[in-house]
């Protein structure tokens, strides 16, 4: 616990709070302030911190003027088709290694984990042609399945971490009543493994969301493309920076994140602190 | 009910011996409790009754069957486990009812089981909540609960009052003494707690590093040690062990002797030391008494009310019978008559 009893301690404290919270806040604000004021005050020489006029144009034109529904749709299906499969996978796998002893148990393992050692950059360079000789390119599930590469590992290692406290006796006692080993998995550890496999689909989820380099390369035709490179090609190319379209739509684009993560908040904040205390 | 039998059971960890060559009989409706330190191995033995670890090599009956190859759920058993092992999610009740459900007996049936155990057990106001809603001492009766309604021909009790506090673990205690006596069913039970081995058990197998000791009812194993690891681990405070060279009643051939703190009389001619410090419990007093030649003090129990300062020089005697002695590999020489015969 941080001791705060003096006005040095908290007046310290208080500043490193209004620094971090400036750094964490600002850019949201801005990104807020931006999407409602009109052209001609985007690109003042003196920026207004508040707005002098009010708009909601930038909303109009990118909702039913560009290609944001589209690319929020295809980013919601392959976000929550990777999280969805990513989250069951890594259930079983992480059950597998913290429950089971079986030949080449660790080594899988850490073969699985390596994948995280190599730079994502890199491994596009690899996955491109491959995806392009198995007809993977420009498509979603494509793009959904180099998801799944990239965010199984960890999923997988959260999950590995936290069913390994779960209790052997919980197990045991539920193998004394009768209960098959599928059995006990999915009607004993599964449901009291709601917050860590939240966790586990909220990060793939936001993995998936977040990507612009993966999306850019793998995918190329407009209807397929997923929110990050829709904003980037849309608003902010070669020829055109449409700031304020460019904030309303990123606005729109990260609602459903805030939103899946304020309501599952709960969860999120157990799975990640799910051991750390007794 | 029924009885269970243990014929040259061994449990292998790799090169690690765990259990060596254990026989044993149990009687139908006997409750039995396995005692010994830390790491004997009184666990594994009951977890390999349960059938959650495998045999290495032996036979294990219960009834007439051999159940070595028989999966946990179809031995006739119920476990309770030290830490209680409740399913969090679950009401009371569905953790009670839980193993009827896996054997697909029908809801009304199920549910007469469980309120008929929970009666028995006065939780019959607590099934429809979750565990983490209870005390550690109403846990406990839900997994006793749980291990009863499934009417298993032999309980089995790991260390289940481990994890509760002293006067909760006595009131306890007393409700397994009604249980057993209630249910009559064939119990095992696993402690290190040598008060509840005593108290609880028709007969008690003392287990030291894989191997039994020693098999018999508690009085017999007080009075008439085997060994001397069963005379020094039943009874508290333990035994006083002196080398034989000290004590000049000793038997030919003893190379230790040992002597309970209660048949030690302070003032009677023996042997001669200085009083350390003593403990006052208000039903004993434990005088610890330093001799010449003696590693540990000898531990001499008093009455309550009978004060002593230290420093206090005194003489440490015993009556005839008192003694046990001990050959040079720790077997029982001369074993003192059973006081609970005589």
């Amino acid at each position: 616990m941080l001791d705060l009893s003096t006005w040095q301690a908290k007046t310290v404290f208080t500043a490193l709070a209004v620094l971090i919270g400036f750094f964490l806040f600002f850019p949201v604000y801005w990104l807020v302030i931006s999407s409602v004021k009109p052209d001609h005050e985007l690109y003042l020489l003196s920026p207004t911190i508040w707005p002098n006029e009010f708009t909601l144009k930038h909303f109009k034109t990118a909702l039913f003027e560009g290609g944001l529904p589209l690319h929020l749709t295809n980013s919601l299906i392959v976000s929550l088709s990777s999280a969805a499969i990513n989250a069951t996978l890594a259930v079983y796998a992480g059950y597998s290694f913290a429950k089971y002893r079986y030949f080449g148990r660790k080594p899988v393992m850490l073969f699985m984990l390596s994948a995280q050692m190599f730079p994502f950059g890199l491994l596009l360079i690899t996955i491109y042609p491959m995806f392009t000789d198995w007809g993977l390119l420009d498509s979603r599930f494509g793009l959904m399945v180099s998801y799944i590469v990239f965010a199984l590992p960890v999923a997988t290692y959260m999950l590995y971490s936290y069913f390994s406290q779960v209790p052997n006796e919980l197990i045991e006692a539920a193998r004394a009543d009768g209960a098959s080993d599928l059995r006990i998995f999915h009607t004993i550890v599964l449901p009291i493994s709601v917050p860590p496999i939240v966790t586990v689909f909220l990060y793939s989820f936001m993995w998936s969301w977040n990507d612009l380099l993966y999306s850019l390369t793998l995918i190329v035709s407009d209807d397929k493309r997923t929110v990050g490179p829709g904003l980037l090609l849309n608003y902010l190319n070669e020829s055109n920076a449409d700031w304020g379209g460019a904030m309303a739509a990123s606005l729109m684009a990260a609602a459903p994140v805030v939103i899946g993560f304020m309501a599952l908040q709960r969860f999120f904040i157990q799975g990640v602190t799910a051991g750390a205390v007794k | 009910m029924a009885n269970l039998k243990i014929a040259g059971l061994c449990k292998d960890y790799g090169p690690v011996e765990v259990l060596k060559n254990i026989d044993l009989d149990i009687k139908d409706g006997e409750f039995v409790v396995f005692v010994g330190p830390s790491g004997c191995g009184k666990s594994t033995l009951l977890r390999m009754i349960c059938g959650l670890d495998e045999v290495t090599s032996g036979a294990l009956a219960i009834g007439d069957q051999i159940v070595n190859d028989v999966p946990s759920s179809k031995r006739g058993i119920a476990m309770v486990f030290q830490s209680y092992a409740l399913y969090p999610h679950m009401s009371v009740a569905k953790n009670m009812g839980y193993a009827l459900r896996l054997a697909g007996e029908d809801a009304s049936e199920i549910d007469r089981r469980v309120k008929a155990a929970a009666e028995i057990l006065k939780i019959d106001h607590l099934l429809d909540r979750k565990p983490r809603q209870l005390s550690g001492g109403q846990r406990q009766r839900v997994a006793i609960g749980r291990a009863i309604v499934r009417e298993p021909e032999v309980f089995l009790f790991d260390e289940p009052l481990s994890n509760l506090d002293a006067a909760l673990r006595v009131d306890m205690r007393m409700e397994f003494a009604r249980l057993k006596k209630r249910l009559g069913t064939t119990m095992i039970y696993v402690t290190h707690d040598q008060v509840e081995a005593m108290t609880l058990a028709d007969k008690i197998v003392v287990m030291n590093a894989g191997r039994v000791e020693q098999v018999g009812a508690p009085i017999e194993l007080y009075h008439a040690p085997m060994n001397r690891f069963v005379a020094e681990f039943i009874g508290s405070p333990r035994m006083n062990i002196l080398p034989a060279g000290l004590v000049a009643d000793a038997p030919a051939g003893a190379d230790t002797v040992g002597l309970r703190p209660e048949q030690l009389v302070l003032g009677e001619a023996g042997l001669r030391g200085k009083v350390l410090t003593t403990e006052r419990l208000g039903s004993d007093t434990f005088a610890y008494v330093e001799i010449d030649g003696l590693e540990r003090p000898l531990v001499v129990r008093k009455g309550g009310d009978e004060a002593l300062a230290s420093g206090l020089d005194v003489t440490v005697g015993w009556g005839a019978d008192a003694l046990y002695a001990f050959d040079a590999e720790g077997r029982a020489l001369q074993v003192a008559p059973l006081k609970a015969a005589s």
